[in-house]
């Protein structure tokens, strides 16, 4: 006999519990498709401006830059090693620091100078698009600097603004010139919105009085390409050099990623977990005012796994109902967010684990980010019914008979 | 054992005791009874005297406490959950006192289901129930969900679904309890036109006179015993 068609009629049978049932399942998936989405598109954010705008794929320094950060452990030669580099098919642009102190109208704060090449910068990174106020370096314009936002605040500058700037030369000799502020950077970071004062490479050496070199080289890599595989490469290339990948640079904040994105996961099960309670519910009391009914089926020849499958499919129907419910219901809310994001407004800049939060949340709605709601749905309702399908499936006809 | 007057259920030396907290119910003691092929054997006697619990035996319901139950020469202890699910499919069919139909399905999908379970194709399936639903009044009704039909209704439908298999046996639980005596009459003349037909081994419990007039056989119980066991001619 068609065990399908018994179940689905069995479904209908009581429409307001299989309804409550179903919009239940049906809200939960719809809340965790679309959060969950919105969550991976959040750190897909994050960690996508954090390499755009920061660190890159993979930095290379001098061996011991890193640890002693100083002017004169510097990479000879960067451009040599750029071209190898892109030569392996990666990107890279040189960057060259050093510590500084400014000084504007009125009050003045400790800075990090960053020297870089315009046209190279812009094939590694999209900060020259991350200005928030004025604009961006120009090669034409060797007095223009371009300051990370809480610093401009800190020295109460806005562009158009002069800036005092005084360090100690590479010659050891004091320098110190006046620029003008061309451009003020959005919330990137902590550490460049609070210190960054970046300029042409051209200044930065005329300022320093700087050879040709680099303390860092910013590496990107082709998208699909494996991060640790780029770092080996690079290793090949330059073994006397420094190279670290960004989540060696930045070990927590990658691992931040990661267990928030676990997290997801955990936050399925708390809400999947009030799912299931409603499904065993639901079901136990299916089968238990159907005693009766079990015990005919069971008389005229129905074995123990057709029951057990009976009282799955008809969870299962529900499910599915659910499924196709909630995902078309998703449907809007997916474009949308995906489209438009959230806006969180005010929100959006503050800093979380020292990165700027993106003012606009972005869903990301794949076949992944579906699948994982969607399956756990799935897991935990064969979870919850197994019980009362067991209890169905083990009910003996004659006291079933003699229920009621 | 597939002898024109063979056996068909055998009851050997079987009690059954349920257990009911402190007390023990000897529902039977010490049955012994043989059923041969194509008898129409009525089981009375006063309430509480075992019939439902010796037809849910024979049924392969449930367990006797001791003796053994043989059906067609199988010995039932012998066999698994899922082996005697299988045998209550094949060779037994089952008329319970009410609610004997599954709600969800209509008069014609419940008396087809047995032969669904069995696997027989959809079209002998639709000419074997629909003959036995004209034949037992039923034409016309087959679309009926359960509670559209009378009580009377009801049970003739599932005496369709116990004899549509052609099983070796057909076990009706006071069949007759829940409806009127005019449709009593008329359910217990189809069982009998049925067994004079095909040959089909009924064995109903009741305790309606009217209903064990009819019985070709009659076996009265009383405290778990056959007291008398008689047979007459009539039809
Ligand atoms: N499941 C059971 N649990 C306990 N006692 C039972 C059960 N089924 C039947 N009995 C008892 O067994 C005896 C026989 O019952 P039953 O076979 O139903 O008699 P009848 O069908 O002739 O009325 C009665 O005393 C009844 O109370
Ligand atoms: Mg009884």
């Amino acid at each position: 006999m068609n065990v399908v068609k018994i179940a689905w009629r069995n479904v209908w049978r009581n429409k307001r519990r299989s309804g409550v049932t179903i919009a239940a399942m049906t809200l939960a998936l719809l809340v965790e498709v679309l959060y969950s989405g919105l969550v991976v598109g959040y750190m897909d954010g994050m960690e996508r401006d954090l390499l755009d705008l920061e660190i890159g794929d993979v930095q290379i320094h001098a061996n011991d830059y890193l640890e002693r950060p100083s002017i004169y452990s510097a990479i000879e030669s960067p451009n040599a090693l750029i071209t190898q580099i892109e030569a392996q098919g990666f990107m890279a642009a040189p960057r060259q620091l050093a510590g500084a102190l400014a000084a504007g109208e009125e009050s003045s704060a400790g800075v990090a100078l960053r020297g870089i090449v315009v046209e190279l910068e812009a094939k590694v990174s999209s900060i020259g698009t991350a200005v928030a106020e004025g604009e961006w370096l120009d090669p034409n314009d060797p007095q223009g600097v371009v300051l990370g936002r809480r610093l401009a605040r800190t020295l109460a500058v806005k562009p158009g603004d002069e800036l005092v700037l005084l360090t100690q030369a590479y010659d050891g000799s004091m320098a110190h010139d006046l620029f003008s502020v061309r451009g003020i950077l959005k919330g990137i970071a902590d550490g460049t919105d609070r210190s960054a004062v970046l300029m042409t490479e051209g200044s930065f050496r005329q300022l320093m009085e700087f050879p040709e070199a680099a303390h860092q080289i910013i590496v990107r890599r082709p998208e699909g390409s494996d991060l640790d595989a780029t770092a080996a490469v690079l290793r090949g290339i330059a073994p006397e050099l420094d190279v670290k990948t960004w989540k060696e640079l930045m070990p927590l904040v990658a691992s931040m990623f990661e267990s928030t994105r676990g997290m997801i996961v955990v936050i399925f099960l708390v809400v999947y977990l009030a799912i299931a309670i409603l499904v065993l519910n639901a079901m136990l009391m299916a089968v238990f005012e159907r005693v009766r009914e079990f015990g005919i089926l069971k008389a005229i020849g129905f074995g123990p796994f057709r029951v057990f499958g009976l009282i799955v499919i008809e969870a299962g129907i529900q499910t599915a109902v659910a499924l196709v419910v909630g995902l078309l219901l998703a449907l809007p809310g997916m474009w949308y967010l995906s489209r438009y994001g959230i806006d969180v407004g005010t929100l959006g800049g503050l800093s979380v684990m020292g990165l700027a939060m993106p003012p606009v949340w972005n869903g990301i709605y794949t076949l992944d980010t579906i699948a994982v709601p969607i399956f756990l749905l799935i897991l935990i309702v064969l979870i919850a019914v197994l019980y009362p399908a067991l209890k169905a499936a083990l009910i003996e006809p004659v006291k079933a008979m003699h229920h009621q | 054992m597939n002898a024109p007057n063979g056996p068909v259920v055998e009851l050997k030396e079987i009690t059954k005791i349920y257990s009911q907290g402190e007390i023990d119910v000897h529902a039977l003691n010490g049955l012994d009874l043989t059923i041969r092929r194509g008898e129409f054997v009525a089981l009375c006697g006063p309430s509480g005297s075992g019939k439902t619990t010796a037809l849910n035996l024979i049924g392969a319901l449930d367990k006797p406490t001791s003796g053994e139950v043989w059906l067609e020469g199988e010995r039932l202890s012998t066999l698994s959950r899922q082996q005697l699910s299988h045998l209550r499919r094949d060779r037994i069919g089952f008329v319970f006192q009410a609610f004997n139909l599954i709600p969800v399905l209509t008069a014609y999908e419940n008396a087809e289901s047995v032969l669904a379970l069995q696997g027989c194709p959809a079209t002998e399936r639709r000419d074997r129930v629909m003959s036995l639903l004209t034949e037992v009044g039923l034409k016309g009704m087959e679309d009926r969900r359960p509670h559209e039909l009378s009580g009377g209704q009801q049970q003739r439908v599932a005496i369709v679904r116990a004899i549509a298999s052609e099983p070796a046996v057909v076990l009706a639980d006071e069949p007759t309890a829940n409806v009127d005596s005019e449709t009593a009459d008329k359910l217990i003349e189809i069982m009998a036109q049925l067994n004079q037909d095909r040959g089909i081994t009924f064995i109903f419990s009741t305790h309606d006179t009217r209903v064990m007039e009819r019985a070709r056989r009659l076996i009265r119980l009383v405290d778990g015993r056959i007291s008398s066991d008689s047979s007459t001619a009539a039809t």
